[in-house]
């Protein structure tokens, strides 16, 4: 990660982080950090600006991990959170 | 080769099926989605998980009986159980939360409320609201409907709780809906003709109790003096109600809630002889949310989830005590999570379900007819992000309400089968999210659990009560507060 002005730059890996989730990332800290994202070969390069930009890129990046673990367990899982989902909106709206 | 398949199978077959773990000290405790646990030392667990447990070893009848093992699920059984701990699944909302009126006399430290002052009667909820918000609150596919009055301080608004009492009564006997009603009263403006429409009505009466005098007034207080003395003044005229009954109707007991301040954090011991004191036989040690006003005050009276955990474990110790010396007292939060873990029953904990109670488990009601999610999600209304708000009385239906894309959000984002960490959570089956919570503190609704302080402390929470499970004495009295 490289340091400047308040700002901290960082790379993650594209074969392991997808776009969709750095972008969540990004939505989820809009008012906490300015977040630009340039895509670039097989890598995204992130900068983060902030009052404390060590402490908030850190931060961003448990968020991108958290989003991300969300995106694959939602494949994983989407069959039975499904099925919860539906019949929890279902029954409370009165249908059968 | 043939011989080598069947071995493969055979061990397969003795493979533990979908379970979740997690090792606390020298053992694993080992949970699934039925509600299930069994405790094992880390030599079972590694027999269990790669299926070389021997069917004459003494734990495999227990674990076979409780679904850990593949080939031995009865599926009849743990179907049964999973449906009963999730019953809620199938009715819709039972709690609906009439907020009617914002104003207070009490301008208490932490107030999630918000309270207005008590010039402030364009926030009194009129009748047709009042009306309305019961008419949608019998569209609820629930047999069994709760209508909480609130504030502010709902008595100020009395006239108009009253006349929502006997309309709500009307429309269950007409609905043939089983209709409990609910009062939450700082008990400042409580008299004895009040009080006598509330008990004949069969409302039950619910108030806010700190802890001693000099703690519950400094979190509470009362422009006309010591609100201490009007909960302990009418606490006790309920209670006395309560022991002497009548033919006529049911005499509830009264409850109490603790709202934990910065400042309690010190005292668990007398804030628990307090409420033992009284009367009282549970207290309900939450923490602070900090959500809506209390955010921003958070700095001051707010704490930490390891402060809180210290504070709920050190008071949990103290209320075994008192029950190993027959007083009897119960803790409303862990009575809630063992109602699940020993009974596979929904206690109605509606903060701790997958998915969440909001909107599909309850309704809030703002004066002015709006519809939230839940009472949290009023709260964070109040300070001006309607986020949470799915409809208003006069312009939505029922199932519009149902359908709001709020409501759908919440439901998806509380799913703990969507969510990292809790879907692999060895307390997932007894546990759930707050959107609310993880919004107001962590900028999204699925919020980032490692991170959360709500996860860490009912982590903390259910730690405690499976250790405290393994302790024949401790869990003859923990079981004893949700047999019924």
């Amino acid at each position: 990660m490289k340091t400047n002005k308040g700002a901290k730059e960082i790379f993650l890996d594209a074969g392991i982080y997808s776009g969709e989730a750095v972008k969540l990332a990004a939505f989820v800290f809009s008012d906490k950090a300015d977040i630009r994202i340039v895509p670039g070969k097989n890598v995204f390069k992130i900068s983060v600006r902030a009052e404390n930009a060590e402490r908030a890129a850190g931060e961003f990046l448990n968020e991108v991990l958290n989003q991300q673990c969300r995106i694959d367990l939602a494949k994983k899982n989407s069959k039975i959170a499904g099925i919860i989902v539906t019949k929890a909106l279902l029954s409370a709206a009165g249908e059968k | 080769m043939a011989q080598k398949q069947a071995a493969k199978n055979n061990k397969s077959q003795l493979l533990l099926p979908q379970a979740l773990w997690q090792k606390i000290g020298a053992n694993y405790l080992l949970t699934n989605d039925s509600g299930h646990y069994a405790w094992l030392k880390e030599k079972d667990f590694a027999l269990v998980t790669a299926g070389k447990m021997a069917e004459k070893d003494p734990l495999f009848a227990e674990l076979a009986a409780k679904g850990f093992i593949r080939n031995r699920l009865d599926f009849n059984d743990l179907a049964a159980k999973w449906k009963k701990k999730n019953a809620y699944l199938y009715y819709g909302p039972g709690l609906h939360i009439l907020v009617m009126t914002l104003r207070c006399g009490n301008k208490c430290l932490y107030c999630q409320s918000a309270a207005a002052g008590l010039g402030a009667k364009h926030t009194d909820m009129p009748l047709a609201v009042a009306r309305k918000s019961v008419d949608l609150a019998f569209n609820s596919p629930n047999p069994g409907i709760t209508i909480e009055f609130q504030g502010g301080e709902p008595l100020l608004n009395w006239e108009v709780l009253k006349n929502t009492v006997l309309y709500a009564r009307k429309k269950a006997r007409i609905a043939g809906k089983d209709l409990k009603l609910a009062l939450v009263s700082n008990f400042s403006l409580m008299t004895v003709e009040k009080a006598e429409f509330l008990l004949k009505q069969e409302v039950s009466i619910c108030t806010s109790l700190d802890g001693p005098k000099a703690l519950h007034d400094k979190n509470r207080v009362s422009s006309s003096g010591s609100s201490y003395d009007d909960t302990i003044k009418w606490i006790k005229f309920f209670q006395a109600r309560h022991d002497k009954q009548v033919p006529e109707y049911r005499v509830f007991k009264p409850s109490a809630l603790l709202t934990v301040s910065r400042y309690s954090l010190s005292g668990h011991k007398e804030i628990i002889d307090e409420y033992v004191g009284m009367g009282l036989e549970d207290i309900f040690i939450r923490p602070l949310a900090p959500i809506g006003y209390a955010w921003r005050l958070w700095d001051k009276i707010g704490y930490d989830a390891k402060d809180f955990s210290i504070f709920y474990l050190k008071s949990l110790d103290y209320i075994l005590k008192l029950n190993q010396r027959g007083v009897v007292i119960r803790e409303k939060m862990a009575s809630m999570m063992l109602d699940k873990i020993v009974n596979f029953r929904d206690p109605g904990y509606l903060d701790a379900r997958c998915p969440c109670g909001a909107a599909i488990g309850q309704l809030a009601y703002n004066y002015n007819g709006d519809i939230y999610t839940c009472d949290e999600g009023r709260m964070v209304g109040w300070e001006g992000n309607d986020l949470f708000r799915i409809g208003n009385v006069f312009t939505d239906s029922y199932k519009k309400v149902m359908n709001s894309a709020t409501t759908k959000v919440c439901v998806v984002s509380s799913n703990l089968e969507a969510q990292p960490v809790c879907a692999r959570c060895a307390y997932k089956p007894y546990c759930g999210v707050c959107p609310v919570y993880n919004y107001e503190t962590q900028g999204s609704l699925w919020g980032n659990m490692p991170a959360n302080d709500r996860c860490g402390l009912f982590k903390g929470i259910f730690k405690a009560l499976f250790m405290l499970l393994k302790n024949p004495e401790k869990a003859a009295i923990l079981k004893k507060w949700v047999a019924k």
